[in-house]
């Protein structure tokens, strides 16, 4: 009888061969010699290739994954919290179909306009210490948020009510969502006639947004241009890029423009963040105004104090008490009076001119901020201390927390241009997301907690590219939590040691953030991938 | 290396809260699971991460995608476990699942596309006599990791067919099904993945 093929003979040694075939190979067998042998010398070498691959290589002995389970519950209720608020979304009568105004060109980096918007907003940033303003603000709201969300977590993993905490926090968020007495207009033109009142408030988008008649509620603007001739009884919000308020607004005013000019009447404050401030000389104040802004001019009445981080500031016009200014320069012209403390913190005392003819009731306080002198003060060593020993507090909270987060953030900084570009887009994208979410209403929860977040991540970018660092230069023999808190600690200390390098200093800051949040994202966005059919 | 080794006996998260698991048998273990139960879906991890990671690094090119898909053979088992009826042996189970992941992943970095295609007959399972016997009976531990290293260098379509069959133990059927061909074809892939292992073996001692 003829002998098997030896493919024939592998398939009969992977027990798969048909009944009747496997029986007459047996059969076979029994009398050839040489296919005995093959058949023998099969099963060897299938018990060598099962052996081998068992035995398994060296990094599979540990492989660096850490148990993700518990965080997969956090998505669920993330997930929950999602779809709480999809659905609140659907139900609300009002939502037509949104799609980004051409007014709004100027805010997507994308496009031509809004790319020298950027580009122009990012050189005066960079140029007035943007990025060492950014970290402060955000270490502060970043690490209250997290000590606070930490805290409320650790003490709930403890007491099982993690997961009703976070139901909670649900609920109130959707209880929290906007009030749905609110009116809405959108086109290329939006305007209140003169003869108009809207007694809801008023949520407007469009290129050109004008009132000229009365709101009684809150105005809402988005647009290019918004101009109020008219009356708002409420706040003022407004994301644009230039507005003109010439006529009323009885409450405050909550600015992010380009420029805002003020001739009319103001009941309270101006709170906001401007390329340009201008109160004109007919325009009364009736509180405050709380501003940063790269050119400010003063020349109408302010009731109460002032605050301005600015890059020129002029003032001409009255303030009732206290004027306080930090920035580039500051002049007070002969008609300036101000009702109670100058104070200025510049750079050179010739950066501050104040005319003869200008009054100040109170005292004058010009500091000027060397920038050698602030390693010369032990206030300046006893802040980094505070800086250092938060920033430890919030990394071993975190580890104890997401130990398994954590730590892949910290290698995921390793992966160098990956993190790095990826960064840079989270840093510049997400708030363009923040601020379109806001735009819908409905997803101004979202955008405050992504804006939570992100300031969250600028803040821990630092701890992760530290204890990355720290890492690189120890090289722990353990892995222990012990090991990532010293290396966490050399990290910090070299880093803000480097961050203090002039000019370079603050390139690298903003290159450990880009690096860190960039991290961040890339374990949010592995640790989310949506499950494919098991 | 010696960090390594250290690493791999340094506490772990989760160690302590999976103590009392540790003695319970993989049933109730895999019972308590199904409740969704953490510390039962943690002791399963503990036992089996081990297995799927290195069916996951065989299958897939990189240590990083290795890991990606074993987290998400864990990620995915909460949900997953409902569908284990006991039927067969649970790693064997899970192994199947950890396949199909790995499978998943090669798709999506082919865009979709099948694995493995069937360029030729399938019908054709005789592949061309080879003229090398098949690797000796006797093997040493270091030439076992030359055995790994070479599997780790076939081509994919002939490193998947073998490692489900060697490392899953699965089934002719299952492994066609898995990787979409047919039954025949599959038997070919293997031998000829053994005939080129045996290839670059012979080569790589030269």
């Amino acid at each position: 009888m003829e002998c098997y093929s030896e493919q024939t003979c592998a398939i009969f040694v992977d027990g798969e061969l048909g009944v009747d075939e496997a029986r007459r190979l047996r059969d076979h067998l029994a009398t050839c010699q040489r296919c005995r042998e093959l058949v023998d010398a099969l099963r060897a070498e299938n018990r060598i290739l099962g052996e081998s691959l068992h035995e398994l290589p060296q990094e599979a002995a540990s492989p660096a994954i850490f148990p993700r389970l518990r965080w997969s519950w956090l998505w669920g209720d993330l997930a929950a919290m999602a779809a709480v608020l999809a659905l609140g979304s659907i139900v609300s009568v009002w939502i037509h179909e949104l799609r980004i105004p051409e007014a709004l060109e100027w805010l997507n980096p994308f496009s031509v306009n809004g790319l020298t918007n950027l580009i122009f907003n990012l050189s005066y940033y960079f140029t007035h210490g943007g990025t060492a303003m950014l970290a402060d603000y955000a270490a502060v709201v970043g690490g209250l948020f997290l000590l606070l969300g930490g805290s409320a977590l650790l003490l709930g993993r403890r007491w099982r009510l993690y997961q009703p905490g976070l139901r909670l926090l649900i609920v109130l968020l959707t209880l929290s969502l906007p009030s749905f007495a609110l009116e809405r207009r959108h086109g290329e033109f939006v305007t209140v006639a003169a003869n108009e009142t809207v007694d809801d408030t008023l949520l407007a988008v469009g290129n050109t947004v004008r009132v000229e008649g009365v709101v009684n509620g809150d105005l809402l603007a988005f647009g290019r241009i918004l101009e109020v001739r008219g009356s708002v009884k409420g706040d003022l919000v407004s994301f644009a890029k230039r507005t003109v308020v010439s006529g009323t607004v009885e409450g405050r005013i909550y600015n992010f423009s380009q420029s805002l000019d003020l001739d009319g009447q103001l009941g309270h404050s101006i709170y906001g963040w401007v390329q340009s401030l201008r109160v004109d000389n007919r325009s009364h104040v009736g509180d405050g105004i709380v501003v940063g802004a790269g050119d400010v001019s003063l020349e109408g009445e302010v009731k109460r104090s002032v605050t301005i981080f600015a890059g020129n500031a002029d003032v001409s016009g009255g303030i009732g008490r206290d004027l306080t200014m930090a920035g580039g320069s500051l002049t007070l012209t002969n008609t300036a009076r101000v009702g109670g403390n100058l104070s200025a913190r510049v750079r050179q005392l010739k950066d501050v001119h104040i005319a003869d003819g200008a009054t100040i009731a109170g005292k004058r306080d010009i500091e000027v901020r060397v920038r050698k002198s602030q390693f010369m003060r032990p206030r300046f060593y006893f802040h980094q201390a505070v800086w250092l020993a938060a920033a430890m507090l919030v990394g071993w909270l975190g580890l104890v927390l997401f130990p398994a987060f954590f730590e892949a953030c910290t290698q995921a900084v390793g992966s160098g241009w990956r993190s790095l570009g990826l960064g840079v887009g989270v840093l510049a994208g997400v708030p363009v997301v923040i601020i379109v979410a806001a735009i819908t209403l409905v997803g101004i929860p979202v955008s405050l907690m992504l804006f939570a977040v992100y300031l969250a991540a600028i803040y821990l970018a630092k701890i992760w590219v530290g204890a990355f660092l720290g890492r690189v230069l120890l090289k722990p023999v353990g892995a222990t939590k012990r090991d990532w808190l010293v290396g966490l600690l050399v990290g910090l200390l070299i880093l803000s040691i480097v961050g203090f390098i002039p000019y370079l200093g603050g390139l690298l800051r903003l290159g450990m953030i880009c690096l860190g949040l960039g991290a961040f994202s890339w374990q949010l966005y592995r640790g989310s991938r949506p499950a494919i059919t098991a | 290396m010696d960090a390594e080794r250290n690493k791999a006996k340094g506490p772990r998260p989760g160690e302590g809260t999976a103590k009392q698991m540790e003695g319970l048998d993989l049933e109730s273990v895999i019972e308590r699971a199904r409740g969704h139960d953490a510390e039962a879906l943690e002791e399963i991890y503990r036992r089996y991460v081990r297995r799927v990671f290195g069916l996951c690094r065989y299958m897939l090119d990189s240590r990083e995608s290795a890991e990606d898909a074993t987290s998400e053979v864990f990620l995915k088992l909460q949900r997953s476990i409902d569908s284990y009826d006991g039927s067969i042996p649970f790693p064997r189970w899970l192994l199947r699942v950890a396949g199909n992941q790995c499978i998943d992943a090669l798709r999506r970095r082919q865009r979709g596309r099948q694995v493995i295609a069937e360029v030729e007959d399938a019908t054709v399972i005789e592949a061309p006599s080879s003229e090398l016997s098949p690797l000796g009976a006797v093997i040493r531990t270091e030439e076992r990791a030359e055995v790994r290293d070479a599997i780790a260098r076939l081509p994919v379509n002939y490193r998947a067919p073998l490692v489900l069959r060697y490392y899953s133990e699965l089934s002719y059927d299952e492994i066609a099904q898995q990787l979409d061909l047919q039954r025949n074809y599959v038997a070919a892939l293997i031998f000829r993945a053994k005939q080129e292992l045996r290839r670059k073996l012979t080569h790589g001692s030269k």
